[in-house]
């Protein structure tokens, strides 16, 4: 029976031969991952249920990244348990403080999620799993029982696939496709219900490297996919098997697999996209909006936190200075992208023009934690999504654009379009 | 305890329209923020919203009936309710994570129930079988098959959700367990 890509994965962790939509299959993950906002809901949860022993710690990768730096007591306090917890449970792969970075990003940059793998997530965010091939799978607090007992039901959804036609052009970016087509999907110029479904890209993929492809990855998620993939380049499959820490077999879907929807998109003459506030869905051409003034900035986040998003931002800041109105977050998605812009010279690009680096993780994309706004003030920022309060304040006005379009903002202290900089 | 377990619920039928949001719909936005799971402190507030005093009317067996893109919002604070209340749900559509979420919380639920809403009014006698998936509507006379809940999560259903799910797994592993 002809499959798409992620029933393929889950027919093969679930020991059969083919799957098909609204099977409900026990796969095997290949790792479970649970990050440091939860661990104290679910380890409680078990120890209340008398199960203090999980069914595969080595499988367990636990995660700081929501709260990385501790802006309060609790948070600390919550620190502190999660590193309990991971003692009394024998978890041996904890990416605390400073180890790994965003637990969406850096399992793919160092070889721990690779093409073909399959695993449980309790965050939604684990679609970024497709940029290398992969299907994350968000289970929510439902990860208990995955802890417990290794695996946990899910319902084989069905695919929608989107074929990309043509190339950027220069200085647009992948997370603009992301936002463009959620407009797209709102104003009715395409049509597909995204609810649980898995969004498998098709087309001229060669152009996205594994930065652009976590980007195509992220607005998707907002729009209530379940799942994305993009099926890895020869360029991916290299980097996976640079890093590669087990082997791993690369899927594809079937020429003839079954859609629920199959959509096409030219992207050949997109313009850079700006979503306008409380919806990914109300994306823009930036000519809309440019001039707009701003006073908050962020870069990072699961969608734009790669080495690459880095690049682009550094390349425009390089040799200019913030608006002096302007306050410009900025987080790496991991410890070796950190690093390595210590090494190449870039973390000091981002220091000389003004910018407050902050630590791997997701920064104020998780419930503002750490560099919120306040009340009126206007953002633009690469997070996920833009819905009211999600930097803090409900009527603050938050703006998305892709990594190019946020650094040319902070610098112009407006809304700016980075190709006239 | 499975050979117990009533599939078959028969009461009268509460409907409900298309597009209800948990929050608000279901239950007031307060009970989800205030992080409420006790069935006793959610049962008061179901549907208080669109129909105060609703608890103290319903009785076990019940069925909600309601159109598409039922519960929406992945809450699970109303279906703890339903499920404390002996009450049974069926939708002509879900949102998959408020499916997954009336069947973690143990909740007889059926959805995908084409045109539902067209075969039943407010008060009639209804009898569903969530186990082989049929609809009958006694006051008018029709029987419908949908598709019931798979047999794979029939377990989680008759044991309560996934918290009474996970007790029993942890039963049946034993003793063997040390702290």
């Amino acid at each position: 029976m002809p499959q798409t890509a992620v029933e393929k994965v889950l027919a093969a962790k679930s020991g059969r031969s083919s799957v098909k939509p609204g099977d409900v299959v026990s796969p095997d993950p290949d790792f479970i991952m649970i990050h440091d906002g939860v661990v104290m809901g679910a380890k409680r949860e078990l120890d209340s249920l008398g199960i203090t022993r999980l069914a595969t710690p080595d499988k367990v990768l636990m995660v700081t990244d929501h709260d990385v730096i501790y802006g309060s007591a609790r948070a600390a306090e919550r620190g502190a348990f999660n590193r309990q917890a991971a003692k009394a449970w024998g978890v041996k792969n904890f990416y605390d403080v400073g180890r790994g970075g965003h637990g969406h990003i850096f399992p793919m940059e160092s070889g721990i999620l690779l093409p073909g793998m399959f695993y449980f997530d309790n965050d939604r965010h684990a679609t970024n799993a497709g940029a290398i091939g992969a299907f994350g799978f968000r289970i929510g607090t439902e990860i208990t029982r995955v802890l417990a007992t290794g695996t946990n039901w899910v319902m084989v959804p069905k695919t929608v696939r989107l074929t990309l036609k043509g190339r950027l052009q220069p200085g647009v970016h992948a997370r603009d496709i992301g936002f463009h087509f959620a407009a797209m999907l709102k104003q009715g110029g395409l049509s597909a219900d995204l609810d649980y479904r898995v969004l498998e890209y098709a087309g001229d993929l060669e152009q996205f490297d594994l930065a652009a492809r976590a980007a195509l990855c992220s607005t998707p998620t907002e729009i209530r996919a379940y799942g994305v993939f993009v099926p890895p380049s020869e360029a991916i499959l290299e980097h996976a098997r640079r890093h590669a820490q087990k082997p791993f077999t690369p899927v594809y879907a079937d020429a003839d697999a079954q859609y629920d929807a199959d959509l096409v998109l030219d992207v050949s003459r997109l313009e850079p996209q700006v979503s306008l506030p409380g919806s990914v869905e109300n994306a823009v051409d930036i000519s809309r909006v440019e001039g707009t003034a701003i006073d908050h900035a962020f870069i990072g986040s699961c969608g734009s936190g790669m080495w690459e998003d880095m690049v682009t931002a550094a390349n425009i800041l390089k040799g200019r200075r913030l608006a002096p109105n302007v306050r410009l977050f900025v987080a790496p998605g991991s410890e070796a992208t950190n690093r390595r812009l210590a090494a190449e010279g870039l973390l000091g690009t981002f220091i000389e023009a003004g910018a407050v680096m902050l630590p791997p993780g997701c920064g104020p994309c998780n419930d503002a934690v750490i560099g919120p706004v306040h009340s009126g003030e206007v953002s633009i920022s690469t997070a996920t999504n833009n819905n009211a309060g999600r930097f803090g304040a409900r009527d603050a006005k938050l703006y998305l654009g892709s990594p190019a379009t946020v650094a040319a903002s902070a610098v112009a202290g407006k809304i700016a379009d980075a190709r006239k900089l | 305890m499975g050979s117990e377990f009533q599939w078959i619920l028969k009461g009268r039928c509460y409907k409900l329209g298309h597009d209800v949001w948990h929050a608000g719909g279901v239950v007031p936005n307060r009970i989800i923020v205030g992080r409420h799971f006790d069935p006793k402190d959610i049962i008061p507030h179901l549907f208080e919203e669109t129909d105060p005093g609703f608890h103290t009317r319903c009785k076990p067996g019940d069925i909600i009936v309601t159109g598409r893109n039922f519960g929406m919002g992945p809450k699970m604070n109303g279906y703890i309710a339903m499920q404390a209340l002996g009450l049974g749900l069926v939708c002509e559509s879900m949102p998959f994570l408020a499916y997954r979420a009336a069947i973690g919380c143990g909740l007889r639920v059926m959805t995908d129930c084409v045109n539902v809403l067209e075969m039943c009014e407010t008060g009639d006698e209804l009898e569903v079988n969530f186990r082989d998936g049929f609809f009958i509507n006694h006051t008018k006379d029709i029987r419908r098959e949908y598709p019931p809940i798979p047999d794979a999560l029939m377990e989680i259903v008759e044991l309560g959700g996934n918290a009474g799910w996970l007790k029993r797994w942890q039963e049946n592993r034993g003793a063997g367990q040390t702290a």
